[in-house]
């Protein structure tokens, strides 16, 4: 483990922290990224999925004879084809229980075959496959695929799969119950509830949502028979991972025949980092054929098949005393894990949600039980701010369904309840002990931004216009940085989870930076280059950033939970003064002076006292190459790697207000205007965070007014492509007003936090905070999500949930 | 195909995004819903901005057909929206950005000799393009500022026309 200080950042060059403009950005907007369908090797021979119609089914017969007959086939597979594959391991599963589902031969418990032989257990579960010449012709061979189905019942919520005589999704899974879970007190809570002046209960949907990054999927298999080494092109956000994953416990291939690229990818926000049948489908085909094999997803495709977001049905208990002091809060969560374990969604589904339920509140008691099922939907896993917007949800809607009972302010209840300044770091009594915080700063700044003294006349005045005005707060903690390795083990992760970055100082002066982290649309390029010459003290111009391919990049564990820049990120930093500190021993040689005379400071190293005798960045760059006159202690040449696994988490955290306007008449819900400030710590660059607050925010508004991944009672998914699941359009969102404070991380010598989905966690709850309080004077104390104009408006006509 | 004939075959079925794309191996225009929502794949018919997954590439046949790739040469300077656009930051993944650039650059050009269209305007255009990343803030203000440019450039004052033009319309045929 690397130690760590607390340091704040270097300030060689000054570029740390500054707004440059993206380097990735002129490429991008000339459109020549190269996109995984974007890749066209010689020869290559195109896959299409047969995924299952029908959401629960036996398998009776499958036959392929007359689609193998069609123009252009090259071949058709089914699970038959795959016998001695192994199937998809998830790698989270939640600490301390036990998994229902065989051990792997690498310990790790089995979920989802490549391919499904026996029973399907979800729409669009995958049951072949066709390789063609062209993509049309192996769509078109799908349907010449004749596949006789049993019916099973089907369900598609995790309460009632959980339910005596509910259908039963697997053999190995006596009643669907993937795991029980708790964290907190119970016993502690369960009294503070029993003796509470107060107690408020709400039940709640946090409903099922679509990520939806604009890019789909995608994979290219290629399989070089002369070496024997495969090599995957895929949108994936975590490159290293994949390779690990499907080469150890997948395809029983050794680890160095397989290489993983990640080209440009087109947004993840999650679901990018899981490994699916088509990654190793692709690569068992190219083998089998001889020819790399390319497959793209279809949007309908994506949403019957990427993980799924969200999805918890909960009753959740606050207590408190009549004059605002919150003394308990208890959740008790159905969550819906889907079909099958996805790579890490019961982590996501438990510990992360779980464990974040008290907020940036400071509370004696508190307890969250999560039963986790598995049901006839797409598999659960990562969404942007996940576990983390679910937790928040629940305790900002509490808070204000709180302030409602006592008859007190949102916001005064809310002050009472921060967490004071002196008592960092924290010990939330859920699991996580916060980093660093200034609660107080942050709340206030909000409060002020907001012009939350002036709600009382804009509703008056709203009114008068015909629209309800209401403003809804809400603050959330959210643990980023994920993680010290040895933690994440006891949360029941099985990898590890550190970052590594190499640096290598070439002859000429010019630095190449290699990171394991791969971006997914996070300006890496930028910001890490940013790191190194701020360290180094020289033009970040002159620093080169690679990334996203196995043989080349240092391992890593890849981009998720707004990790990078206080992951990977001090790994740079780190690094770079591994090289500082060898330039200043090697310094003395070339100085002529000794080392503690040695003074690097500016991009160049010179005698302390006598600044004419030194020696620029590039001449030591070209000294170091030459390697002429060093001790036989001092290595020539300049490059480092560095493995950063930090003590513990970070805690990124804020306040965020909505202010929105309902119309009487059509109950359409209109965010008029909507106040952030974030705390992330050190920010890397200001102008690259921005663009990923507002875009965070925007998400966030996108679950509470219009998304929803919807199952009819067949389980089929409605809202299975872009005309039927509604994303945030630019006319759905208001100009924002941003800010932030600066706490830093002790937990990085960047003093960074994450950054990039954090603003996801809590718009939901503010913006059903505001719509409730626009109609808290009908009685309305909930409305589950998405607040579309038809629900809304039943409300304003008196008509109940 | 920006300025250049193009002569083939197609099939009666064949979607323009696909000639462009397999055909044509012009690949800066993006395949992103199959439905005709999200506007990765814009062209411009005409110099009307147009879904490319929507258009049968025999009903193209005689037009001018703009994509990103004739918006600037590789690697060439940045046209005047591309600019505003790095400068304000308003991509982060890139995938819908090639669409948003041809749909904006017909806004941007149409308004060029006259008012600069307003924040709420530029919404409304760009509501036939769906970004995931950026929450569209960034590319407003790109929009906002590119038509700032064209004005400030222009050699008789604001309000006359022509010089928005230069961020596309010079590469267009």
């Amino acid at each position: 483990m690397t130690a760590v200080t607390g340091e704040t950042p270097a300030t060689g060059s000054g570029v740390l922290g500054q707004p440059l403009d993206s380097r990735e950005d002129p490429q991008l907007l000339r459109g020549e990224a190269t996109y995984v369908a974007d890749i066209d090797l010689p020869c290559t021979a195109h896959m299409a999925i047969l995924g299952s119609p029908v959401a629960h089914a036996k398998i009776l017969s499958i036959e392929t004879k007359a689609a193998e007959q069609l123009p252009g086939v090259l071949k058709v597979a089914t699970a038959a084809d795959f016998t001695d594959v192994m199937p998809l391991p998830c790698i989270w599963i939640p600490g301390g229980v036990e998994s229902h589902f065989p051990p792997h031969p690498y310990g790790l418990p089995g979920a989802r075959p490549v391919l499904t032989g026996d029973t399907v257990r979800h729409v669009g579960d995958p049951i072949a496959v066709v390789v063609a010449e062209t993509p049309r012709q192996a769509t078109a061979a799908l349907a010449a695929i004749a596949v006789e189905y049993e019916p099973l019942p089907v369900v598609t919520r995790a309460d009632e799969a959980l339910a005596e005589g509910a259908p039963q999704l697997h053999e190995t899974v006596p009643g669907n119950l993937n795991a029980y879970w708790t964290c907190g007190d119970k016993d502690r809570t369960d009294a503070a509830l029993a003796e509470a002046e107060v107690t408020v209960e709400l039940d709640l949907v946090n409903q099922r949502t679509i990520n939806s990054p604009i890019e789909p999927r995608g994979a290219v298999g290629d399989y070089n028979a002369a070496t024997g080494e495969y090599t995957l092109y895929a949108s994936t956000q975590g490159p290293h991972n994949h390779r690990f994953l499907l080469s150890a416990l997948v395809l029983g291939i050794p680890f160095n025949k397989l290489r993983v690229i990640a080209p440009t990818v087109g947004g993840s926000f999650g679901t990018k980092g899981y490994l699916y049948p088509d990654m190793a489908l692709v690569l068992l085909l190219s083998k089998a054929l001889g020819r790399p094999v390319k497959w793209v997803d279809t949007r309908t495709g994506l949403m019957n098949s990427t993980v799924q977001g969200r999805d918890h049905r909960q009753h959740v208990t606050l207590a408190g005393t009549r004059d605002g002091r919150i003394t308990a809060v208890r959740c008790t969560s159905y969550a819906n894990l889907g079909a099958y374990p996805s790579t890490i969604g019961p982590g996501v589904a438990t510990a992360l949600m779980g464990r974040s339920i008290s907020g940036m509140y400071d509370i004696d008691a508190a307890f969250c039980e999560v039963y986790a099922a598995f049901t006839n939907t797409v598999s659960l896993g990562a969404q942007r701010g996940s576990g983390r917007a679910e937790a928040a949800f629940l305790m900002e809607r509490l808070v204000d369904r709180y302030a409602g009972e006592i008859g007190m302010d949102p916001a005064a209840v809310r002050r009472k309840n921060l967490v004071p300044k002196e008592k960092f770091p924290y010990d939330n009594g859920l699991g996580w002990t916060y980093d660093s915080g200034n609660y107080q700063l942050n709340f206030d700044k909000a409060i002020e931004l907001s012009g939350y003294a002036d709600m009382p006349a804009r509703k008056a005045e709203a009114r008068t216009r015909g629209k309800r005005l209401g403003v809804g707060l809400a603050t959330y903690v959210a643990i980023c940085g994920v993680g010290p390795s040895t933690r994440m083990s006891q949360e029941g992760m099985l990898g590890g989870s550190w970052e590594s970055a190499n640096i290598r100082v070439h002859p000429t002066g010019e630095v190449t930076v290699i990171v394991g982290s791969a971006s997914t649309g996070q300006s890496h390029g930028t910001v890490f280059a940013q790191v190194a010459a701020d360290e180094f003290g020289i033009d970040p111009d002159t620093v080169q950033v690679l990334e996203g391919d196995t043989q080349k990049a240092p391992y890593g564990q890849g981009t998720y939970g707004s990790r990078s820049y206080s992951m990977a990120a001090p790994a740079v930093a780190l690094t770079a003064r591994k090289i500082k500190s060898k330039l200043i021993r090697a310094g003395a040689v070339f100085l002529g002076v000794p080392e503690d005379k040695v003074v690097y400071e500016g991009g160049r190293v010179y005698e302390e006292g006598n600044e004419q005798n030194t020696k620029t960045f590039a001449e030591l760059a070209t000294a170091m190459w030459y390697g002429w006159g060093l001790p036989a202690e001092i290595e020539p040449a300049l490059d480092e790697t560095t493995h950063f696994d930090p003590p513990d988490f970070n805690y990124p955290f804020g306040t965020h207000v909505a202010v929105v306007e309902i119309d009487e008449l059509t109950g359409e819900t209109e965010v008029v205007s909507y106040t952030a400030v974030d705390d992330a710590g050190h920010i890397g660059n200001p102008k690259i965070v921005l663009g990923q607050i507002e875009g965070s925010i925007t998400h966030g508004l996108g679950q509470a007014l219009m998304e929803a991944a919807v199952y009819d009672e067949q389980g089929l998914l409605i809202s299975s492509d872009l005309t039927t699941y509604a994303l945030p359009r630019a006319a759905d969102v208001p100009l924002f007003t941003l800010d932030k404070t600066v706490t830093p991380s002790p937990h990085n010598p960047l003093g960074a936090k994450g950054a990039g989905e954090i603003a996801t966690v809590p718009p939901a709850a503010a913006v059903v905070n505001a719509v409730v309080d626009a109609l808290s004077d009908l009685g309305v104390q909930h409305i589950d999500m998405p607040l579309t104009p038809e629900k809304v408006w039943r409300r304003l006509r008196g008509e109940a949930q | 195909m920006n300025g250049r004939p193009e002569q083939f075959t197609a099939r009666p079925n064949e979607l323009l995004v696909e000639r462009l794309r397999d055909g044509l191996g012009l690949t800066g225009t993006k395949v992103g819903c199959d439905t005709g929502q999200c506007g990765t794949c814009v062209v411009r018919l005409d110099g009307r901005s147009v879904k490319s997954c929507l258009v049968l590439t025999v009903s193209a046949a005689g037009s001018e057909v703009a994509t990103i790739e004739g918006e600037t040469t590789r690697g060439g300077e940045l046209s005047g929206l591309q600019e505003a656009l790095r400068q304000e930051h308003g991509t982060q993944c890139g995938f819908c950005t090639p669409g948003m650039v041809m749909a904006l650059g017909e806004l941007v050009d149409s308004t060029a000799g006259g008012e600069a269209p307003t924040e709420p305007e530029i919404r409304e255009w760009l509501t036939g393009n769906l970004c995931r990343c950026t929450g569209y803030h960034s590319v407003v203000r790109g929009v906002q500022r590119a038509c700032a440019a064209a004005r400030a450039e222009a050699p008789s004052g604001v309000g006359e026309p022509a010089v928005a033009a230069s961020t596309t319309a010079g590469q267009e045929v």
